[in-house]
Formats: C-alpha cells, structure tokens, sequence
C-alpha cells in the first residue's frame, strides 16, 4: 500500500513537472505567433510611441571586428531611442552550432548572420523573414547602389538562389583578391605584375620561381613563390580554367571533366613540379599566412578583413588578378556572410531597420570601413574609398572589379548541405603529396560526392513540404 | 494516530521536495533530450522542420558509412591510451608513495593538467606539436631526430593527441592510485615479506589485487569518457584531420547535426554511441563480477 502511493505520487510529480514544460512552450508561441502578425501592421504607425523594443543582435567576428559592429549598433541605439539591441556574439567557430541550437530550441535572434549556403534551409523551414516588402518600403534603402552579387546570394525562389524574394542582406561582400610583395619584387629586379592583364599560368610559375630562393645560403628555401590553401585557392584555378564543381542544374557533380583535372594538375605542379609553394608540411608548420607576414612570399590571397591586419606590415603590398586559365579570364572566390531576422520577431520593423543600419546605411557603413574590415557595401561610397590609393593597398580598385566582374561564390551555396563539397577536401591531401594524380583522384572522388550530393538534394525536396 | 500520519505526510511532503531539483534536472536536461534524440534517430529531422517518421533507414545507412566507420575506428583507436595512461599512472603513484622527497610539489605538478582547460591545453599542444617550430620536434632534435610534422600527417595525428590524452589524465589517474594504495594495510606486506616475498611478487599478489576496484573504476570511466572524446580534435584539427585521421564519432555527430542539417543522421549515431557504452560497460561489470571471486 505504502509502496504504491510512493509511486503515484513521482508519477504525479512527473505528470505535473511536464505539464509545465508544454505550459511553458505552449505559451511561448502562441505569443510569437501571434504578435508576428499584428505587430507587423502596426509598427509603421506606432514608430514614434514611447515603448521600449527590445531587440536581440547575433553575430561573430574578430576582435576588431567586434568592435566595429558594437560601435555601429550603440549609435543605432541612439538614433533610435525606443529601441533596446542586446548584442550577443560567439567566436567564428561556434556561431553555426549557436545559432542552429537556438533555432531548434525555438529561441531565434531577432536579427542575425547567416551563411549564405544555408539559406535555403532556413527558408524552407519557416526561419527567415521576407524582408521584401520591407525593403521596397523603405526609402532609406536603395538595393541598386549596394552591390548586386551581395544582395542576389540572399535571394531565393522556392526552386533556385540567387533569384525572386530577398531574406537576408550582406553584411559585407569578401572578394579575395591576390596580392603580391611589391618590396620583394623590387628588391630582385623583377617589373611588377600588370594590375589589369593577368599573367598567364605559365608566366606565373616563370615569376614566381625567380622569387623562390635560399637567401641566407643554408640549404632551405626560405622565400617562397606563393602560398595557396587547397580550399580558398582551388576554386580560382578550376573556374578560370573553364571548369567548376557542379553543372549548370546543380544535381550534378563535375569534377571528372578534363580541364578541371587539369586545373587541379596544375594546382599540385605548383609544389611537386615546380616548387614555388612550401610543402603541405611545410605550410602547415608555419602557415603560408605567417610566412607572407613575414615578408617570405611573393604572392598571397589578400582579403579585405585583412586589411587592418596588413597595415602593419614591414613591406608593401598591392593588389592583381589571379592568373589566367585557358580562359583567359581570372576568377576568385568571393564570401560573403548575410544579416537576416527571424520569422517570429516581435519588431520586424525594427529588426529591418537594424540591418538596413549595418549593411545600407551610410552611417553605418562608414563607421566599418573606417575600422578596415571591410570594403564598402555602397557602390557610390566603395568608388570614392577605392579612388584613395595613398592607404594600403593602393590597388584597393580591384576588390571592387572582384565583386563586379570575376568574383564566384563556392559550390555549396548553391545546394542544401555542402557536405558533398567538403568531402572533396577531406580526401584530397595524397594529391597534394603526389601519391595520387589528380585524375585518379576525380574519378575515384566523384561518385562519392555525387551521392552526397543526391542526398542533399533529396533533404531539400523534402523540406519544401 | 492522526497526528502521527499528518507528520509522516508533512515529512514525505518535504523528502520529495527536496530530491525535486535533481530530479527536474534529470527529466530536463536528461532525459527529454534522451527520448527526444532516441525519436530522433528514426525521423529524417534537418534540425529545422517537421521530423518524418523513416523508420531504421538512418541506421542501415551507417552500416555503410564510410566517414563514420572511420571516425569509429579512430575512436577506439584512441583509447589504446587508456592502458598506456593507467601503466603509468600506476608507476608515478608507486614512486610517490614511496616518500621521496618533493612529493607534494610532484603531485601538485602532475594535477595542473587535469584542472586546466581542455580548450587551452588544447592549443598549446598544438603549438608543441609544430613541425618546425614546436616544443616536441625541437626536443627530438637534442637528439637527432627530426619530428614528423605531427598534426599534419595522418599517422602521427593519433598518436600526438594519444600522449596529449595520456598527459591530460595522468594526474587524476595517479591522485586515485596513490590513495589507494595508502589505505593497503602495511600488515600485509610485512606478512609477505616473513614469508619471503619481496618486490615484483608483493606488488603482483598484494598491491595489484587491492587496487583493483580502482583500476576498475578507472577503465569504465576512461572508457566512457574515451568514446565522448571531442573538444580535443575540434580545436587541433578543425576538419577531421588529414583524411579525416583524427575525427572522432562524436566530432561526426556534431558536423552531421550542426553543419549538414542532418539532426536526425546525427541522432541515430548518437543512440549507436549510446548503447555502444552501455554494452561495454555491461560486460566490465559482468568481467569485474567474475574476477571478484578468482581473488578470494
């Protein structure tokens, strides 16, 4: 008898203890829910009201980075007074998992970064914000002077990206341009590269190899051609070649066409067969970044988060296009990193105001350039920063030509997961090392991400119900 | 009668209400997400959206996952660091209980690692471990040796993070031995030693047999712990490794679920891992159940 009322009462104790989870969760949407509706309509009108609205403001970055962004949401905070911005911010790497968590958990930022390669995820589950209407509403917003390549990677149809209505805009746009040592080329009697027509591949590898030398005579090289990491360099290489990741459909995997095997050939040439780049161990001991720092590489990717950071430099640095594949054409990866909000914000009015102030406005956008992690998002204000070539690097005019003309997003952008993408990379050292030719590789390689790929492809059809 | 079932109550009342936190913990933060991921496992879940019921597809596909059998093998693979950790554990214990000078000062030195951040300790082995430039390859020098470049290469990753693990762990590992062995009844040994065993042969029939509900103790939880192994790789080796040579089953999980929108791929191996534990750790249970009277 005692025995079984023990029971009954840690089965009631049970029943009431989830009762008040589903209590609490219960709660928790019908308020977001319903406000999401109402308060839409509402807020044009009810701007200049005296209530507090409190916003929530996810994201990461560096510590100059974070900085910047503090800096620009306290003069937000101040220009709009009824406003109150909680910031909350994670280092780089854990962002994705924060955020993920949070949507899962149902507590989503009001406004926050996101990958541009999750967008569509994040779309078709009902996590972002339209931010369509609101744009085209407001006369603060003019989408034709900020940067077309940034703001098409938020734009997504229900079938394909880059297309139909807006849910995020770009926090910045990240061409990653090539630089090059000017002071080494100097030193060694070398005419500098020609800012506007690329060096074919072979007479890049002919400079580069007059740069890699033994300076001080002990038997190491310590001054290298160039440092290219397999994964942000590649890509350039392969599209400049003619060759990419995926077919036009995107459900296709193509890296068994010919000249991507070539692209990828000439990639590993550049170590085993000419030597211009360190070895896989030697850069990754001390990493080409370190090295070029050090004023021991002629040529490096540059990108613009970098630019506070190469300030310091002892040498100096300017800005070229990637040499040119059998296309005759240079390419080069561009990032970028979106701001949206969340479906369920209380304030989209706000929340849109907020990212139109970090990513539009000429406040806002002056105040980031000025802290150098960034270029510009307004086209108007990017040719004016890019005319002053007295601050490095003086050749700031071709990030621009990279966001306007030659620069591409990678290939996972445009599928569900980028898993298939990264395999490529997960495999790929023994071809780097020379232990596997790249031909060898494709073939072996391709079938793999292919079925990735199908499974992705798979999970998205699934999402759209 | 009455008044004596009103203070019973009232007591019971009280009793309840206080194992009431830990228990709403356990449900919480336990529990729910336990049922919730074992559901999980069986749903295709993106992490996102509506969860669909597909039964145990998400299981027949790790039986032919390749990234996950090595991920796998890399885990069990680590935790040959757990005899390594214990053999040495046990001989730094035996050497402190000894008296030598300076022990306090040892015991304190070999503590510091298992109470610094895995994070932080995390990085400086990184550093140590540089190809050029790093603490271990300079040492190796000394002697002649030039040092592989340790995280870069696949064979030597798992070994680098193994001694990383084993240094980590000694400290708690020895702190455990050495109380132990300090509550081994001097008695026993002067008994062996009238009987005319000394050395080797006291510590095999005396000191190890009385360790031994410690190393028990040890090789569960290391064994736990060891198949939960994460934050080191995720720090050292953000991307698995060369050829994915250091990902462990739970960095797999963590890059399904966070980065693929695959919760419920994730979950399924969650639940593998989960009763992967559970049955090993049954049969140590079972195995320290029949030694228990091999002894006596």
């Amino acid at each position: 008898m005692l025995k079984k009322k023990g029971w009954f009462t840690l089965l009631s104790l049970v029943l009431m203890v989830s009762v008040v989870l589903t209590g609490c969760g219960g709660k928790n949407n019908a308020s977001s829910g319903g406000n999401s509706g109402s308060e839409a309509t509402a807020n044009a009108g009810s701007k200049d009201s005296k209530e507090t609205k409190n916003l929530t403001f996810m994201f990461r970055g560096g510590t100059d980075e974070q900085k910047a962004y503090e800096g620009v949401v306290k003069k937000y905070e101040a220009d709009h007074p009824n406003v109150k911005v909680k910031i909350v911010v994670t280092a780089a790497d854990q962002y994705a998992t924060k955020l993920k968590a949070s949507i899962t958990g149902n507590s989503v930022p009001d406004v926050f970064y996101f990958e541009s390669g999750d967008l569509k995820a994040y779309v078709n589950s009902g996590v972002l914000l339209d931010l369509t209407s609101y744009v085209e509403k407001n006369p603060n917003i003019d989408l034709n002077n900020i940067w077309k390549y940034g703001v098409d990677l938020y734009r997504y149809d229900g079938t394909m990206a880059g297309q139909g209505n807006l849910y995020g805009m770009p926090k910045d746009v990240g061409p990653f341009a090539l630089g090059y040592n000017k002071t080494m080329f100097e030193a060694a009697g070398i005419p500098l590269p020609d800012k506007d027509k690329p060096y074919t591949w072979d007479e890049f590898i002919k400079v580069a190899q007059q740069l890699t030398t033994d300076k001080d005579g002990d038997g190491k090289l310590d001054q290298f051609g160039a440092g290219f990491n397999v994964q942000w360099a590649l890509p350039s290489f392969v599209w400049s070649n003619g060759a990419d990741w995926l077919d036009a459909t995107k459900t296709k995997v193509t890296i068994d066409d010919p000249k991507f095997i070539e692209a990828l050939q000439f990639f590993t040439d550049m170590q085993l067969k000419y030597g211009i780049t360190p070895s896989t161990e030697q850069a990754q001991t001390l990493d080409t970044y370190q090295r070029w720092m050090k004023g021991e590489m002629a040529f490096f990717p540059v990108g613009p988060w970098d630019m506070s950071t190469y300030e310091k430099l002892p040498f100096d640095y300017d800005l070229i296009p990637y040499p040119a594949g059998s296309t005759g054409k240079s390419a080069t990866w561009t990032g970028s990193l979106g701001i949206g909000a969340s479906a369920k914000t209380k304030h989209p009015g706000e929340a849109v105001d907020l990212i139109n102030y970090l990513t539009a406005s000429k406040e806002g956008m002056e105040a980031l350039v000025k802290a150098k992690v960034q270029i510009p998002n307004l086209m108007d204000m990017a040719k004016e920063w890019a005319a002053d070539t007295t601050t490095k690097p003086a050749n700031k005019e071709e990030f621009l030509q990279v966001v306007n003309e030659y620069g591409r997003v990678l290939p996972g952008h445009y599928t569900y997961n980028a898993e298939w993408y990264n395999l490529f990379y997960t495999d790929i050292q023994p071809v780097l090392d020379g232990k596997v030719t790249p031909e060898e590789y494709v073939k072996a390689e391709q079938p793999k991400m292919q079925k990735l790929l199908d499974k992705a492809v798979e999970q998205e059809e699934k999402s759209k119900k | 009668m009455n008044v004596k079932s009103n203070l019973y109550r009232k007591e019971k009342i009280y009793g309840f209400l206080f194992i009431l936190p830990p228990l709403l913990g356990l449900l919480i933060f336990t529990l729910y997400p336990m049922i919730y991921s074992i559901y999980g496992s069986f749903t295709d879940w993106d992490g996102l959206g509506q969860m669909n019921f597909i039964g145990l597809s998400n299981f027949k596909d790790l039986w032919s996952d390749e990234l996950f059998h090595k991920a796998l093998f890399n885990t069990l693979f680590m935790m040959l660091g757990i005899p390594i950790g214990i053999t040495l554990a046990l001989l730094l214990a035996l050497g402190l209980n000894r008296g030598v000078p300076g022990t306090t000062a040892f015991r304190v030195i070999y503590y510091v690692p298992v109470i610094s951040s895995l994070a932080a300790v995390s990085i400086m082995w990184n550093w140590a471990y540089n190809g050029d430039y790093g603490l271990v390859n300079q040492f190796l020098d000394l002697f002649g040796i030039s040092g592989p470049n340790w995280m870069a290469n696949k064979y030597t990753v798992k070994p680098a993070l193994i001694i990383m693990a084993v240094w980590k762990g000694l400290g708690y590992t020895m702190l455990l031995y050495l109380a132990a062995l300090q509550s081994v009844s001097r008695s026993y040994y002067e008994a062996a030693e009238l009987d005319g065993a000394n050395g080797f042969k006291s510590f095999w029939h005396i000191t190890w047999p009385m360790v031994r509900p410690v190393t028990f103790f040890i090789i569960v939880t290391n064994i736990i712990g060891g198949s939960q192994i994460f934050t080191e790789m995720n720090i050292m080796t953000p991307t698995g490794g060369p050829e994915y040579a250091s990902a462990s089953v739970v960095f797999y999980i963590w890059q399904k679920a966070f980065g693929n929108f695959q919760m419920g791929y994730a979950s399924a191996m969650a639940v593998f891992l989960g009763v992967f534990i559970f049955v090993v750790t049954l049969i140590q249970f079972r195995m320290n159940e029949k030694q228990s009277f091999d002894v006596d």
